[in-house]
């Protein structure tokens, strides 16, 4: 009898959640949903920078109410299901970080047509690589695709790290070898170079490795370990979880009185190469910074202002703010920070075109 | 090739301490009849307490954070076990879904926790265990750089437990009752063992000891707990304690072969000897040799008989 009453008044209870919950949907705001890629979404990294972008424009003009997804694993299907939750729950602005989505966007972008997306760092393509010419790219009117200059914030910290390196020698650490990781790189030797070329420095490049995936914090520390061995003093991190090996590496030495440095990626990791909690001294020499959250707020600015750029692939680089260093760097001197933004201007003012592809990169370097 | 050896070995150990002791904790639970498939949830819950733990008091108790942090991992990982003890021991659950839902409760439990707590998944710590060189031993020739230069203290922490299991284990009355509660639990009880006892101080010691390696996987190389603290070396634990024939120095090693084969793999990409051999094969090499053993060693199968099944006294 009693479990019958119970299960009579949580019935009623469940009914009166679900008329609650229906009635809060009735609001005008615009629903703008988010999809993690793999991670968290306060990964400290890039889910965090998107989110952030968009929780800054949900504050700021309050028209717009977000929510975000995150998959349980990262193959295509667990990324179109999120979408299609997302979609199904009236969210109709969807941001996407990361070129995992590449695929995913392709078919969403035909399974749900009333809804933008806003794709960061890829283009919608089949993912067919078998084929002579390569997979089918196709960016319907519902969608933007985000690029970044990479390469041109790989080139401001190569002419710092050739500028600040005690022993001349250098090193790179890229995650998996795609396209944003390797243009930092690329970018990287090409600052390294012109540093040598322009500022009388004598710096290479001893090591430039790939270390094949984004979590392996183990194998960071190794690898930081053997280029610290070798006389590398500066380490230039484009690899996620890898980086987090190599700061762990970097800060050791550097409380051991070694003078070790790491040039962060994506954002400022000034407070990850910190050497204590209250200290002020930290191992991060400068970073690469990449504003994925300019990005997600100004395309959600766009669609709201009906000036959505539909079918298009933005590129955003250094003159756009898109790229580029940190405001504060404590580490780098004053003459290097003059230097820094003296390559700056030649980038800006066009006498300098840093190079993009690895062609490029052999064409300047030779 | 002297040097290449002399800076792989005292890396690889830093990375084989954890490994080690996660599976010297799944070695007692196994040999007491339990299987424990929730090592890597027991590790991460462990690593998780360590960082929160040293967040908190790295400012105000000092030097001394660092081993009480990792005393706290300890506790933590052996309160979680007691889940996996109760379930499978008490209640004569399906260990293998006992073990399984901890490390499912583990992974969002402590992603959330540090989300509400922290106000981000990534937790950084301050202090840390550094590697240093053993003063006087590491000027030995050879057995100096390998074994005595640039080590973290855990290390040593981690292979004095691993002798002290083989004594504990093999030449103690609570050995030989624990080893047979795995082997013959219907003797043991007969002789007047409590099966259940036993059985739930397996567990929790494998707790233990399964958190205490999350806690230095934390303290020592990693340095920041995150999605990412469970990456599979709880499961590589279960691995090393099967290949190591569920033997104290059998696992020890198993885990120095997985250690310095994994760290092979990752440094083969900046030594210039190594970087024609293609990436996949040192990476799978570890996992692939696993394999053939388990295949070669399969009829001489030495793992504790009455592992994985509830004691059942009405079956005596």
């Amino acid at each position: 009898m009693s479990k019958r009453v119970i299960a009579l008044v949580l019935v009623v209870m469940l009914m009166g959640m679900m008329i609650a919950g229906c009635s809060t949907t009735s609001t005008e705001k615009t629903k703008v949903g988010m999809v993690t890629d793999s991670g968290t979404i306060d990964d400290k990294s890039f889910n965090q920078s998107s989110w952030e972008g968009i929780k800054r424009y949900e504050e700021e003009k309050k028209t717009i109410e977000t929510s975000y997804q995150q998959p349980d694993n990262e193959a295509e299907t667990d990324y179109l299901n999120a979408i299609s939750d997302l979609v199904d729950n009236g969210y109709n602005i969807i941001v996407t970080p990361g070129f995992k989505f590449e695929t995913a966007i392709f078919k969403a972008q035909d399974q749900h047509p009333d809804t933008t997306f806003i794709l960061i760092d890829g283009a919608p393509n089949d993912g067919d690589y078998s084929k002579a010419e390569g997979p089918t790219y196709k960016t319907g009117d519902n969608v933007v695709n985000v690029f970044f200059n990479e390469h041109e914030a790989g080139f401001l910290v190569g002419v710092a790290a050739a500028l600040s390196s005690e022993t001349g020698k250098l090193g790179f650490v890229g995650g998996m070898e795609i396209p944003p990781v390797q243009k930092f790189g690329w970018g990287y030797v090409a600052g390294i170079k012109y540093a040598n070329d322009n500022f009388g420095t004598t710096a290479e490049v001893v090591d430039y490795i790939y270390e094949g995936s984004f979590n392996n914090v183990a194998g960071g520390q190794q690898i930081a370990s053997g280029m610290y061995d070798k006389g590398i003093d500066i380490i230039f991190h484009a690899a996620g979880g890898v980086g987090v090996g190599v700061f762990s590496e970097a800060i050791e030495r550097a409380t051991n009185g070694q003078n070790v440095f790491v040039i962060g990626v994506d954002a400022d990791q000034y407070e990850a190469g910190k050497l204590s909690a209250d200290g002020d001294k930290s191992v991060t020499l400068t970073s690469a910074m990449k504003s994925v959250d300019v990005a997600a707020y100004n395309f959600i600015d766009a669609k709201l202002a009906g000036t959505f750029p539909g079918g298009e692939t933005i590129v955003l680089s250094l003159a756009d703010n898109g790229v580029g260093l940190p405001a504060e760097n404590p580490n780098l001197s004053a003459d290097t920070i003059a230097k820094v933004e003296e390559a700056k201007q030649a980038v800006l003012n066009g006498s300098f075109t840093v190079p993009s592809t690895q062609e490029e990169l052999d064409a300047y370097v030779k | 090739m002297w040097d290449i050896i002399s800076s792989i070995v005292p890396l690889s150990l830093a990375y084989t301490a954890p490994l080690l002791i996660i599976a010297l904790g799944g070695l007692y639970s196994e040999r007491s009849g339990i299987v424990n498939i929730g090592l890597e949830g027991l590790m991460g819950v462990g690593a998780f307490a360590a960082a929160m733990f040293t967040i908190t008091f790295q400012g105000s108790l000092g030097g001394a954070t660092i081993w009480i942090a990792l005393l706290v991992s300890l506790i933590v990982g052996m309160l979680l076990s007691l889940f996996h003890a109760f379930a499978s021991v008490s209640m004569n659950a399906n260990q293998v879904i006992s073990g399984t839902a901890i490390n499912m409760f583990s992974t969002a439990i402590t992603i959330y926790m540090a989300r509400w707590l922290t106000g981000s998944s990534n937790v950084q710590i301050k202090r840390f265990f550094i590697k240093t060189d053993v003063p006087i031993l590491s000027d030995i020739p050879i057995i100096g750089d390998l074994f005595f230069t640039k080590v973290y203290t855990t290390t040593y922490v981690v292979l004095a437990i691993v002798i002290f299991s083989w004594f504990l284990l093999n030449k103690t009355r609570f050995g030989l009752r624990l080893r047979a509660c795995g082997e013959n639990p219907h003797s043991a009880d007969s002789m007047g063992v409590n099966v259940s006892r036993m059985r739930y101080i397996g567990v929790l010691i494998s707790g233990a000891l399964a958190g205490l390696g999350g806690g230095i996987v934390i303290m020592t190389y990693a340095k920041e707990f995150s999605q990412l603290t469970y990456n599979g070396l709880g499961f590589l634990a279960l691995a090393a304690l099967i290949f190591g024939k569920w033997k104290p120095f059998g696992i020890l090693g198993s885990s120095v072969f997985f250690g310095i084969a994994m760290t092979v793999a990752n440094m083969s990409v900046i030594i210039p000897s190594l970087q024609n051999i293609p990436n996949i094969f040192l990476n799978t090499f570890p996992y692939v040799v696993t394999l053939l053993a388990l295949v070669l060693f399969s009829n001489s199968s030495i793992g504790p008989k009455a592992a994985g099944e509830p004691y059942d006294v009405s079956k005596r």
